[in-house]
C-alpha cells in the first residue's frame, strides 16, 4: 500500500473531526445561550492541553522524556510580542513565526542533549528551560521588560454596539476566534501525529524507543531520528505559546515559562495512553474538565489533580486511559462469544 | 576589584555550601542506595521550612527546637510514602520511577499551596535572626554559620552512619548489589525504606534552617530539587563522597556571580541550571 492510501483514511477522519471543531462553539451558543462564553473557554483550554499532550507524545515515541516544553511555549509567546512591539509584522503572522522559532530552539538544542538518556535528558531539558527564563529575565528591560513583561495586542477587538447585540456576546465572539485558531493549531499537531503513525516514520520512532543499536543496525539513523521528533514537538506548543500570548495579552518570565505547562505536557499523555494519537486527545478531555470542576473550589492548588493522576497511572495504568478501555473492551467481546 | 567585596562573597558562599552539602547528600543517598532519582526531594526541604513556621506560629517552637520535631516527622513522611509507591516501582523502568516522584512532588507541593498558600512565610521572632560578628572586613551572619555547623555536622554524622554502623553497612552492601545482599541475609527492602526515611528526614531539617535564613514559600521545594541534583551531578550521580566539594563549589560560584556581578542576585539561579546543563552535556560525550 502506498503511504497516501494509508494516510488518507485517517486524514478524512480528521477532516470531519476539524468540521466539527469549526461548528463546536456555535452548536454550544445555541444550546447554552449565556453560559456559553465560560463553556467555550473550557473546550478552549482542553484543545490546549490536547496540543501540548500530543506535541510531548511525538517525542516520547522516541524514548525520549522532555522537560522543555515551557521552553519552547514560552519561546513562541515571547517571539510573537516582541514583533509585535518592534517589527511592523502583522499579528496573524507572529504565530506562525512563534513555532518557527520553537523548532529552530529545538534544532540548536536537539544535537546537544539528545543523546542523553531518561532521567539525564529530563534533567538537562529542565535545565535549559530554567536558563532560558533566566535569560529573558535578565534581557534589558525595553527589549524584553524584565520581570513584569510585556503586554500583548489581543487578537480579537469585537466592538460592542449597544442595541445590536448583548455584553456577553461580545465576550462571546472573542472566546470563539480564539478557540478557532487553537482548533487549528491542533488539527495541525494531529495532523503531523497521523502521518508519523501511518507511514513508515512509525517504526523507525519504535526501534529508537525500544532499542537503539538494534535500530541504528536496521538503517535507522537514532541520532537523525530523535532530532526530527524533537523539531516536530516544539514547533505545535510554539504556535501554542504565541497564540497564548495574544489570548491572555501579556507574558513574563514566571507564568510564561512556567513549569505548569511542563507538568500539563508530560502528565496528559501519560494518562491518556502513550505512543497513540487518540489517548493525549482523551487525557486532554478528562482533565480539563477535572481542572476546571476542581478550579471552581480551590483558588490554589488545583494543580493536585495532575500529581495524584500522575501518581495513578504510573502506579496502575501502565498504558493509560486508551488501554483501560481496549482492555474493556476486549472483554466485552470475548464475553459475547 | 574591591577585596572586602571578594572576601566576603567567598564566606557567605563558604557558610551556604553547608546546607546545600545537606539537602544534595539526601538525594544523592536515594539514587547511591536504592536507584530512586527522587524529583520530590526539595518538596520533603520545603514540608520541613512550613512544619518549622507553624510550629513557630501555633506552639511557639524555637527552630532548633523544632528540628527534633520536623526530623522524626519527615522521617515519617518519607517512610509512608516509600511504602506506599516508591516500593511499587523499584523493578519498573527508570523512567517510571521519575515520573512517579515527579507527581510525588507536584501533590507535596500543591498540598501546601492548598494549606499554606502561596505567599512567602517568614518565621516570626527569631531572637538570633540578625546576630552577626565581623571578621576583619567580613561578616559573618550567625544563623548561617549556625546552619553551616548543623549541616556539616549531620553530613558527617551521615559519613559515620555509613561506613562505621551495621546499618550503614547495609545500606553500602545493597547500594553495590540487591541480589547479593539480600542473599547474605539482609532485609533489602527494609534499607531501602530507612534509606528513604532518612533521606527525607535530612531533607527536612535543611528546610528547618531555610525556614531561618529566608522567607520560603511553597515553590521553594522545586528549586532546592534542581540545586540538589546541580551538585549531585556534578559529583557523578550516585557518588556520596564527592558531595561536600561539588557543594562548595556551586555554592563558591553562585555567591561570586550573585555579589560580583552586576544585577547578579537574580542569576542565582541559572548558575545552578548552567552547570547542570553543561555537566550533563560534557559528561554525556563520553561513553556512558
Amino acid at each position: 500500500m502506498s503511504p497516501l492510501r494509508r494516510v488518507l483514511p485517517h486524514v478524512v477522519v480528521l477532516a470531519v473531526f476539524a468540521v466539527l471543531l469549526w461548528f463546536l462553539p456555535g452548536t454550544i451558543r445555541a444550546l447554552f445561550g449565556q453560559a456559553s462564553v465560560s463553556y467555550v473557554t473550557l473546550v478552549t483550554n482542553a484543545a490546549s492541553l490536547a496540543i501540548l499532550a500530543l506535541s510531548w507524545d511525538l517525542l516520547a515515541r522516541t524514548g525520549q522524556v522532555s522537560l522543555a516544553h515551557a521552553a519552547f511555549f514560552g519561546a513562541g509567546a515571547y517571539s510573537t510580542a516582541l514583533l509585535s512591539r518592534f517589527a511592523d509584522v502583522p499579528l496573524w503572522l507572529g504565530i506562525p513565526l512563534g513555532g518557527v522559532v520553537a523548532g529552530l530552539i529545538a534544532l540548536a538544542l536537539g544535537p546537544v542533549t539528545l543523546r542523553l538518556h531518561g532521567i539525564y535528558f529530563a534533567i538537562a531539558t529542565l535545565s535549559f528551560t530554567e536558563v532560558l527564563r533566566a535569560v529573558v529575565h535578565q534581557l534589558p528591560s525595553r527589549i524584553a521588560g524584565g520581570a513584569p513583561g510585556l503586554n500583548v495586542p489581543a487578537l480579537f477587538r469585537p466592538t460592542f454596539v449597544a442595541g445590536e447585540m448583548e455584553r456577553w456576546e461580545v465576550a462571546f465572539i472573542r472566546n470563539e476566534g480564539y478557540f478557532l485558531i487553537y482548533a487549528a493549531v491542533l488539527v495541525f499537531t494531529l495532523l503531523l501525529s497521523i502521518i508519523i503513525q501511518r507511514t513508515r516514520l512509525r517504526y523507525a520512532f519504535t526501534a529508537v524507543r525500544t532499542n537503539q543499536e538494534v535500530a541504528a543496525v536496521m538503517g535507522v539513523n537514532p541520532a537523525r531520528t530523535k532530532l526530527l521528533a524533537f523539531v516536530l514537538s516544539s514547533v505545535p506548543v510554539g504556535l501554542l505559546g504565541a497564540v497564548a500570548a495574544h489570548r491572555f495579552g501579556s507574558v513574563n518570565p514566571f507564568e510564561t515559562f512556567s513549569i505548569h505547562t511542563t507538568v500539563l505536557a508530560l502528565v496528559t499523555p501519560i494518562f491518556g495512553g502513550l505512543y497513540t494519537t487518540v489517548g493525549p486527545l482523551l487525557g486532554a478531555t478528562v482533565l480539563a474538565g477535572i481542572e476546571e470542576t476542581l478550579r471552581r473550589s480551590l483558588d490554589s492548588g488545583y494543580m493536585i489533580a495532575y500529581g495524584v493522576v500522575l501518581v495513578f497511572a504510573v502506579l496502575f495504568m501502565p498504558r493509560g486511559l486508551v488501554g483501560l478501555l481496549g482492555k474493556l473492551f476486549r472483554r466485552r467481546r470475548e464475553a459475547a462469544k | 576589584m574591591d577585596l572586602s567585596l571578594l572576601l566576603q562573597a567567598i564566606t557567605s558562599g563558604l557558610l551556604s555550601s553547608g546546607l546545600y552539602a545537606l539537602v544534595a547528600i539526601g538525594l544523592a543517598l536515594a539514587i547511591g542506595v536504592i536507584g530512586i532519582v527522587n524529583f520530590a526531594h526539595g518538596e520533603f526541604f520545603m514540608i520541613g521550612a512550613f512544619l518549622t513556621y507553624q510550629l513557630a506560629v501555633s506552639l511557639g517552637f524555637d527552630p532548633l527546637l523544632s528540628i527534633l520535631v520536623v526530623a522524626p516527622l519527615l522521617f515519617l513522611l518519607g517512610a509512608f510514602l516509600y511504602r506506599t509507591t516508591v516500593h511499587y516501582v523499584l523493578g519498573a523502568p527508570e523512567l517510571n520511577q521519575m515520573l512517579l516522584t515527579f507527581g510525588l512532588g507536584i501533590i507535596l507541593q500543591n498540598l501546601a499551596l492548598l494549606v499554606w498558600g502561596g505567599d512567602p512565610r517568614t518565621v516570626p521572632s527569631i531572637p538570633y535572626r540578625s546576630l552577626s560578628f565581623n571578621i576583619g572586613d567580613v561578616t559573618v551572619g550567625a544563623v548561617m554559620l549556625g546552619s553551616f555547623v548543623i549541616s556539616m555536622l549531620l553530613v558527617l554524622g551521615l559519613y559515620w552512619l555509613l561506613y562505621r554502623t551495621p546499618l550503614g553497612r547495609g545500606m553500602r552492601a545493597v547500594a553495590q548489589s540487591r541480589i547479593g545482599a539480600s542473599l547474605v541475609g539482609l532485609n533489602v527492602d527494609r534499607t531501602y525504606l530507612v534509606t528513604f526515611a532518612v533521606s527525607a528526614a535530612l531533607a527536612g531539617i535543611g528546610g528547618v534552617m531555610i525556614a531561618v535564613i529566608q522567607s520560603p514559600s511553597p515553590t521553594v521545594g522545586l528549586t532546592f530539587t534542581l540545586k540538589a541534583f546541580a551538585i549531585v551531578v556534578l559529583a557523578g550521580l550516585g557518588n556520596i563522597r564527592g558531595i561536600i566539594w561539588a557543594s562548595v563549589l556551586v555554592a563558591l560560584a553562585e555567591s561570586l556571580i550573585a555579589n560580583l556581578v552586576p544585577n547578579g542576585d537574580s542569576l542565582r539561579n541559572a548558575v545552578f541550571f548552567s552547570i547542570i546543563f553543561l555537566v550533563l552535556i560534557l559528561r554525556g560525550r563520553r561513553p556512558a
